[in-house]
């Protein structure tokens, strides 16, 4: 039913669009909407609640109330609806001057930066949109019209001194861009402690940094940044690692000083928080790109200075080569000089520090990249080293993301920079790798909790790292860690499918077993036992990961081949051991060669063909004819390939068999 | 023929404990499928003119039989007292020690013979090496082939190891299977 009290606030809704309500009494009500619903914009708030209410059951008191909500507070018709227009139409204008202050600075930034104060002062208003929409738009703004140079506000000496009319004007419009600059820098420092402005003021600040890295006031910026690094909302810490990784790869723009500032404020925040940061904090020093020869060079420089001492023997060793060479001497001398004088003058133009400051630098980032990873190392190991002897965990609480949040990107970083660590850490480090591999996340008393200790993708991690870091510091000793092959021999039984990543376990499987040059006969016995009844028991990607690591260590090592054979008790090759230990926790102890690969037998048999192809090939090893071929797949591949995740059952294997034709011979 | 007495049996485990470390409870507990009996018996030591053997219970029982001065040997002699009273291992017991090894080396063909003549190992002759050595413990040498060819003890830790010059003793010698032709005798 229609009043006409009602007229004044809501507009009626066609009752064909919205079936009208029936109440108790019997009354029919017809649906209505207010026209608030253009103030909607100015006052989310409010308009919710507007909306929500059931309009129908309006009474005069409540509409007047509604109409001092209003901003103004008057209560006739009139009032109303002239307030609320003026509302939507200051929004407009602000819009609109806001473009326009916006325009005019960037056509001339040097006459129109009196307006620059104005933006700021709309940033001022009570209305979040608009004070939204005005940050960035300064922000687009300062983008454009920040110079490529620091500036520098004139001394007193300097303001005293008579100057051209040019150079006043340059230096006004210098220090009213300064002045102008820090104050919407300390408004957004503001506006980010304010939940509504966090995400919009944590961009501005994101963006100032990147784009302009050299300016004035970076440190402040770069501080915000690191703090809000690992901030429980995604978007600003996804903001501001992406910023964090560009400043580290756009190492010309800053000059390198701001990698090793925020490596320190990275460092300091791990410290300050004890390691319970996101794992994306650390994953930014991925990003980082040492010179190669960092350390090195420092070694041979004090290689050098030890052997002046030698050097008047030398000298005349040297002496009777350099005659013969003078005119090539000369010629290098020139050419040498030239390139001196060409350095000088590109050094002169572009940010870059020379080669003596660059190396510093590195080297203190460096160091600061190590020293945090290590601390999250020694964090790792003393929480599970704690949680053994005390019962009652009052530290040790697990944060919000989890027990060892840090560990993984840790040693992930570890296996990438192994290069520049010295090799009297690599000792230390790979006790620490072994600490953390060999605890395990079985204990007897129920009372403690298991949060603490390593999963077991964390410690094949640790697994995998500590022979990245011997393979990249051969120095032509050849070191074979048995520690960790008797962590993954135990690894390979704890396995479980839906709780582990597969991924890391092809990793690992391949990196230990397949690249390594030379293997005990015993353990790869072992391994090749365990893995192929590894084999028999999970899925399709695993299975036909561990086949291939089999088919790996078969060919590699020949007397291996005894496991094919039906040789009871294990014939001449084996060692004091009878039988097999099928539960035998140190690979060279389980008597693997007494026993023989019957589950090749099963897995022929299984229902994905790729799988029984390569359990025939395997069993007819022996008694095939080509054998000199190694297979081209790794681990890693057969596990991707065949993963359910891809949930598809055509048998690749065979675009890649018919590649090679040898292949197609033996079978 | 006597057990061992109780300052015997420390020495003896002192010494094999240094290359085979916890494995020691396996060579103790080991199972012994020799003789008729159908549940396996156990390893044990025995004490006979001053040498060491290491054999199966149920061998010690049928060797209970045979006087002492006809006794020459049983099972696998392990090692001798000296006159002056202290324990050595021969090489007659590698075989126990290379099953059991904790620290292993491996040898390049080139300087297999030089070890099997009797010299110490040289850093450019390692092959491979465990980790985590340190120095004093024993260390068992094989053949790139896994041959055991004799033991000794350690003179440098794994990380130093990486640090000497090529012709630093990484090893040294106490015996090895040439001491079959050359001490012939005296074994």
């Amino acid at each position: 039913m229609r009043t006409t009290r009602r007229e004044s606030n809501e507009i009626q809704v066609d009752p064909v669009d919205v079936l009208p309500v029936k109440t108790l009494d019997g009354k029919l009500h017809f649906r209505t909407v207010t026209k608030k619903s253009k103030l909607a914009e100015a006052d989310p708030e409010e308009a919710e609640e507007d909306v929500l209410e059931d309009e129908h059951i309006l009474n005069k008191s409540q509409r007047r109330a509604k109409a001092k909500r209003v901003k103004g507070g008057k209560e006739t018709r009139d009032g109303s609806e002239v307030k609320e227009l003026s509302a939507e139409e200051s929004f407009e204008n602000k819009k609109n001057r806001l473009a326009e202050l916006g325009m005019l600075l960037l056509s001339d930034p040097e006459a129109n930066i009196r307006s620059l104060k104005e933006m700021l002062d709309i940033s001022k208003d009570e209305n979040a949109k608009i004070v939204k929409l005005c940050l960035l738009s300064v922000l687009a703004v300062f983008k454009d019209i920040i110079p490529g140079y620091r500036i520098r506000l004139p001394t007193d000496k300097e303001l005293e001194m008579k100057v051209s009319k040019e150079v006043k004007k340059t230096r006004f419009y210098e220090s009213t861009l300064l002045k102008a600059y820090k104050s919407y820098l300390q408004k957004l420092m503001a506006f980010e402690r304010q939940s509504v402005y966090n995400q919009v003021a944590n961009r501005c600040i994101c963006t100032l940094l990147d784009a302009k890295p050299h300016f004035n006031f970076r440190d402040n910026l770069l501080t915000a940044v690191v703090r809000n690094i690992s901030s429980p909302d995604e978007v600003v810490r996804r903001l501001c690692c992406s910023t964090v990784r560009s400043l580290f790869s756009n190492e010309g723009k800053h000059g390198g000083e701001l990698t090793v500032q925020a490596v320190r404020l990275i460092a300091d925040q791990v410290k300050s928080q004890n390691c319970q940061l996101h794992p994306n904090s650390i994953e930014v020093f991925m990003s980082i790109r040492f010179d190669e020869d960092i350390g090195k060079r420092d070694r041979e420089e004090a290689n050098k200075k030890k052997f002046k001492k030698n050097d008047k023997r030398n000298n005349q060793e040297e002496q009777n080569q350099v005659q013969e060479n003078e005119r090539k001497k000369s010629k290098r001398e020139m050419m040498s000089k030239i390139r001196d004088e060409v350095n000088a003058d590109y050094k002169g133009v572009t940010y870059e520090p020379d080669a003596m400051e660059r190396r510093k630098m590195q080297t203190v980032t460096l160091s600061a990249v190590f020293e945090t990873y290590f601390r999250i190392l020694r964090k790792t190991m003393y929480s599970i080293g704690e949680s053994s002897t005390e019962e009652e965990d009052t530290t040790l609480n697990p944060g919000a993301f989890g027990p060892h949040p840090l560990l993984a990107p840790c040693l992930d970083g570890l296996a990438k920079f192994t290069q520049q660590l010295d090799l009297d850490y690599i000792g230390d480090l790979m006790n620490y790798l072994k600490k953390l591999a060999s605890s395990s996340s079985v204990s007897t008393n129920s009372k403690k909790k298991n949060s603490k200790l390593l999963t077991v993708s964390e410690r094949l991690r640790c697994c995998l790292v500590a022979f990245k870091v011997m393979r990249s510091n051969l120095n032509a000793l050849n070191v074979d860690l048995q520690d960790f092959f008797v962590q993954l021999y135990n690894l390979l039984l704890e396995y479980r499918p839906g709780r582990d990543s597969g991924e890391v376990l092809a990793e690992s499987l391949k990196i230990m077993l397949c690249d390594d040059r030379h293997q005990d006969m015993q353990k790869a016995a072992a391994f090749v036992k365990r893995l192929s009844t590894f084999a028999l028991c999970f899925g399709c990607a695993e299975s036909m990961s561990a086949l291939v690591t089999v088919k790996n260590l078969l060919q590699r090592n020949v007397k291996c081949r005894n496991l094919l054979e039906n040789d009871a008790g294990g014939g001449s090759v084996s060692g004091s051991i009878a039988k097999y230990q099928p539960y035998a926790t140190d690979p060279n102890l389980s008597g693997a060669f007494a026993s023989v690969l019957w589950e090749l037998n099963l897995l022929t048999k299984h229902y994905h063909p790729a799988i029984s192809t390569m359990a025939g090939s395997i069993s007819n090893m022996n008694t095939s004819q080509n054998q000199t071929f190694l297979s081209a797949v790794t681990p890693q591949q057969a596990f991707a390939d065949y993963s359910l995740v891809k949930e598809s059952f055509e048998p690749k294997n065979e675009s890649r068999k018919l590649s090679n034709k040898r292949k197609r011979e033996w079978w | 023929m006597r057990p061992l007495d109780e300052n015997e049996t420390t020495v003896v485990f002192e010494k094999i404990f240094k290359f085979v470390g916890n494995n020691l409870k396996n060579i103790v507990e080991n199972p012994s499928h020799e003789g008729p009996e159908p549940e396996p018996g156990r390893y044990c030591f025995r004490l006979q003119k001053s040498r060491v053997y290491y054999v199966s219970e149920s061998l010690v029982k049928r060797a209970t039989n045979i006087s002492r001065k006809s006794l020459v040997s049983l099972g696998t002699c392990i090692g001798k007292y000296t006159h002056a009273g202290s324990f050595h291992l021969t090489i007659m017991s590698l075989n126990l020690l290379a099953a059991n090894a904790k620290h292993k080396v491996w040898l390049k063909p080139t300087s297999e013979m030089s070890f099997l003549y009797g010299n110490h190992v040289l850093k450019g002759g390692l092959g491979r090496i465990t980790d985590s050595i340190v120095p004093g413990d024993g260390v068992v040498v094989f053949s790139m082939s896994d041959v055991p060819l004799g033991f000794g003890i350690a003179a440098k830790s794994t990380q130093d190891c990486r640090k000497l010059d090529p012709n630093g003793i990484v090893v040294l010698h106490q015996a090895d299977i040439g001491e079959y032709l050359r001490d012939e005798d005296e074994l």
